[in-house]
């Protein structure tokens, strides 16, 4: 438990609705664009992989956190990943990586040279605990990682039921999948996560 | 759950020793430097020594497409000059002769998760990198790699740099032993040597099986090693044919024979032996002459061979030059499986080609090494995983990284392969083409490097991209030509040494710069980069593609029997092929077609900040562009002289294409400056170099060949000069650049 309350680098993904809504190439310009346009956290360039399958596809690097349009097991999606240290306690680091990434979503879902094709499900998350050191891929690691996590998780679906699952595959970080039915967009989660 | 609370404790025990207090010691630089306590440029070399590396927009400036922007980084300390604490960094991971045990790639797989993004790039130096890395997590980084017995010392720095050696050696059908214990050796003895700590510059070592392949590219190293035999008193001894001075760069280099036959006990004795005469006279304060192959130049082959029998005589005896030689069994690999043909099983569809391009049948029957071949040169950490899991059932990990960029795993029974396909390419791991046209090498380039001009990597994915959709129809004689990129004149993309070659540059047009690269025509990969092309001039990036097609065309077409694309090249003749590329040279207007002004693989314009800054600009420069582009044209008819052999005009026309750009310069500030090469040789050292407007680098270049002019023409002298000469035309391009904005101002 101790050394999970050290856990820093929290990456969190968020899933596209639809699949094919957001291109290598669109999202390669509009991470561009976010480059000057985002004064509240330092962001350096962009890099593409769309060369390699299931990957990084494209990547916003930046100096607290990196976002990509990340294609892992072919499921695309955001992927927010913390790398500097945050503030607070693993509760409040947690929410905050939460709330990052959905104003990302947001921001993409809303942004105009994306005609609004760009959507994110609300109810399906990925939570990877970026750090094999602090936070082992196993059973006390996922009951030291939920029981930060679940009070934070209800917040955000606002008391709506939800279930975790982890691949157990050893050699993976821990990770948790949550899925809630729940068709909250990201304004209704902000919100939830601000209460 | 783990009980520790660092790497460093959990690791205890697992690090060698003095690897850990290296590390140990690195972090508490770190510190020091974070503090204030150690300055900065000796801190910028501590880092590069244990291969942390600086990154593109490290200085804190970004180009958006429309102004360069700050990054406003939170803290402004630095780890070097103008290179922020805070801004990601590279990672260099040395991998001797490419081997990687699975337990090694697991590992790396690791690190590019939690500290970077999931990618790791194989260089052609067989390296690993890992980029956007921040310098406070590289001890844990270097702590978790030296558990699984990898170092990154000396992978970057002034240093002897990762020992490559071919991939296919212990099993290659013509190689004349297998090479790899010596690589392996020779790395281990001048790792952290002290005889290697105070070189002016970086020190390459490769080792080659046989002559006549590519092989690990002898010719093109500071030394590269080829396995000999010979027959001493009715016994068979083995040894080196030593090369010496060899080098890419800014002005190619090929390697001068040292030794027709260095007995393999004297091999590690007579590298210190080089090592120490290269540290003890070679340059050390003008880094661009630093390299020891301007030392070897500088001294000629039969001194610096005195200098190091001299050296070797004196050198205190070492133990270790020979005890390696008690086992050289120490890197041989087993095989997992017996050795069995594929015996006419079904297979996947996709399967026959990737094995006609994909598959080397091995000396040892039954064997095979199979090619995975990484576009760019890189692959997730998850496809390294499940690699890695792939050497463990298929082969004995018997895995090794390549120069090309690409992953061979060797010893796979060929009885395996129909299903070692179906796991690779369930994995994205099974690209047909390794070692062909498609198969290209690109350098980071702008995308992560510091010094680079143009997108090599961009270049790259659109070429493979347009030649993979023609690769059915591709000509069996154009399937096998090399490809290489470099973002800049510094060949980090090994482009002297292809077929086709490329490097980044810019030209402007109309005040706005466009990407461009460099054609270099007629390298030789085989031979062990057995001869370097030479520049026939630069066409925008977006109009490469075209390039290769007409070049490919008239291969096709015109090529006679078994000729070699370089002899053709040679037949063809560079005035034939700048007329048949002349109309690519041309850029459309901005207004016309802005597309020429973006890079490959970017959405910003290249250098819009220099839109609208007036056309009165373009004409001013255009004049003096002008007659820099007439300079560079020079430098064409002295490579065409050069061509037919007339070495001595070829020459002269080198230095005067240098003394018009140069004139071309002084004559900004200078309007009546004489034609007088003195006068004019003399003014441009006072205005340009004096005031670090001009390359220092490249001022040289017309320094040593005016103060010193050549008496004998010898060809490789000339070819190098030509080359010096266009590079002096690219410095040109730059200062005319700089000084030509400043004074059309003064002049409003």
């Amino acid at each position: 438990m101790g050394l999970m309350q050290e856990l820093q680098r929290i990456n969190i993904k968020m899933y596209l609705e639809d699949p094919e809504a957001l291109s290598a190439e669109e999202a390669f310009r509009v991470f561009n664009s976010w480059i000057p346009t985002t004064p509240d956290e330092v962001l350096i360039d962009v890099a593409d992989y769309s060369h390699v399958p299931e990957g990084p596809v494209t990547l916003l690097v930046g100096h607290e956190a990196n976002y990509s349009l990340d294609n892992d097991h072919a499921e695309p999606g955001l992927l927010y990943s913390r790398k500097r240290p945050a503030e607070g306690d693993l509760s409040a680091r947690l929410s905050s990586a939460l709330q990052a990434v959905i104003k990302a979503c947001q921001r993409l879902e809303s942004e105009p040279s994306l005609d609004g094709k760009v959507k994110f499900r609300g109810g399906d998350i990925l939570l990877v605990a970026n750090d094999r050191l602090n936070a082992t891929n196993d059973e006390e690691g996922e009951n030291a990682l939920r029981a930060e996590l679940e009070p934070v998780l209800a917040k955000l679906f606002a008391g709506a039921s939800f279930a975790i699952e982890r691949d157990t595959t050893s050699q993976l970080r821990l990770n948790l999948r949550v899925r809630c039915d729940t068709n909250a967009n990201a304004a209704t989660l902000l919100s939830n996560l601000a209460a | 759950m783990s009980t520790s609370t660092t790497w460093k404790e959990r690791l205890a025990g697992k690090i060698p020793a003095d690897m850990a207090e290296e590390i140990d010691a690195f972090e508490t630089q770190i510190h020091l430097r974070k503090q204030g306590k150690m300055e900065e440029k000796l801190f910028a070399e501590t880092r590069l020594r244990r291969g942390a590396y600086g990154q593109r927009y490290d200085n804190g400036q970004r180009f958006d497409g429309t102004q360069t922007q700050q990054l406003l980084f939170p803290e402004h300390e630095t780890k070097g000059p103008d290179t922020f604490w805070h801004a990601p960094g590279m990672m260099r991971i040395k991998i001797p002769f490419g081997g990687l045990t699975a337990a090694q790639m697991e590992v790396l797989a690791d690190l590019a998760e939690e500290y970077s993004e999931e990618i790791l790039h194989i260089t052609t130096r067989q390296d690993f990198q890992i980029h956007f890395i921040h310098i406070e997590d590289t001890p844990d980084l270097m702590r978790r790699l030296s558990a699984v017995g990898i170092t990154t010392r000396e992978a970057c720095g002034n240093s002897v740099r990762n020992v490559t050696a071919c991939p296919l050696s212990g099993v290659c059908r013509t190689e004349t032993f297998d090479v790899t214990p010596y690589a392996q050796a020779i790395m281990s003895f001048l790792l952290g040597h002290p005889d290697c700590q105070d070189f002016g510059r970086k020190f390459k070592i490769a080792f080659s099986g046989c002559e006549h392949e590519a092989c690990g590219l002898a010719n093109m190293h500071d030394m590269g090693g080829v396995g000999m035999v010979k027959t001493v008193d009715g016994v068979e001894k083995r040894g080196f044919k030593l090369y010496v001075g060899g080098g890419l760069g800014a002005v190619p280099h090929q390697a001068q024979l040292f030794n027709e036959f260095v007995p393999v006990e004297e091999l590690l004795p007579i590298s210190q032996a080089i090592a120490r005469v290269f540290a003890r006279l070679g340059e050390k304060k003008n880094r661009n002459r630093a390299r020891i192959k301007f030392l070897i130049a500088k001294l000629g082959i039969e001194e610096f061979r005195r200098l190091v029998h001299e050296e070797r005589a004196i050198l205190p005896e070492d133990p270790q030059w020979t005890a390696f030689l008690d086992d050289l069994t120490v890197t041989d690999e087993e095989q997992l499986k017996p050795g069995q043909p594929l015996n006419g099983a079904e297979t996947s569809e996709g399967f026959a080609e990737w094995y006609r391009t994909n598959v080397y049948q091995q000396r040892q029957a039954g064997y095979v090494v199979a090619t995975v071949a990484l576009p760019l040169g890189d692959i997730t950490s998850h496809q390294l995983r499940a690699l890695a899991d792939i050497s463990r059932r298929f082969v004995k990990e018997t895995t090794r990284t390549t120069v090309e960029q690409n992953m061979v795993l060797r010893w796979v029974s060929e009885t395996d392969l129909p299903q070692l396909y179906d796991e690779l390419l369930a994995l994205g791991l099974a690209e047909t083409g390794a070692g062909t046209i498609v198969d290209i090498t690109a350098c980071p380039g702008t995308d992560t490097c510091k010094l680079g001009i143009a997108s090599s990597r961009g270049l790259a994915t659109e070429l493979r991209k347009q030649l993979g959709e023609q690769s059915a129809k591709l000509d069996e004689a154009i399937e096998g030509l090399r490809i290489k990129i470099s973002g800049c004149f510094n060949s980090c993309g090994q482009h002297h040494a292809a077929d086709i070659g490329f490097y980044g540059n810019s030209r402007k047009i109309n005040g706005i710069t466009v990407p461009h690269f460099q054609v270099v025509l007629g390298g030789q990969w085989k031979e062990n980069a057995g001869s370097f092309g030479l520049a026939t001039g630069a066409v925008p990036s977006k109009n490469i593609p075209e390039v290769v097609s007409r070049l490919a065309k008239r291969f096709v077409e015109e090529r006679e029997k078994g000729e070699l694309f370089k002899d053709f090249i040679g037949r063809l003749g560079k005035r034939e092929i700048k007329a048949m590329l002349e109309d690519l040279t041309q850029v459309p207007s901005y207004e016309e077609n802005s597309w020429y002004y973006r890079d490959w693989g970017d959405t910003r314009g290249f250098t819009m900040d220099d839109l609208g800054k007036g056309e009165c600009a373009g004409e001013v420069v255009s004049i003096g562009i002008m007659e820099i582009a007439a300079a560079e044209r020079e430098v064409f008819e002295a490579s065409v002289a050069l061509d037919e052999n007339e070495l001595q005009a070829a020459w002269q026309g080198a230095l005067n294409a240098m003394l018009r750009a140069a004139r071309t310069l002084v004559k900004e500030q200078f309007y009546d400056v004489p034609e007088e090469a003195d006068v004019v040789v003399a003014e441009f050292r006072t205005r340009f170099y004096d005031t670090e407007l001009f390359s220092p680098k490249f001022a040289n270049y017309l320094f040593s060949a005016h103060q010193d002019p050549a008496s004998e023409f010898e060809q490789t002298q000339v070819h190098r000069f030509i080359e010096e000469a266009q590079l002096f035309i690219e410095g040109a391009y730059t200062c005319y650049y700089k000084i030509a904005a400043p004074l059309e101002g003064a002049k409003a």
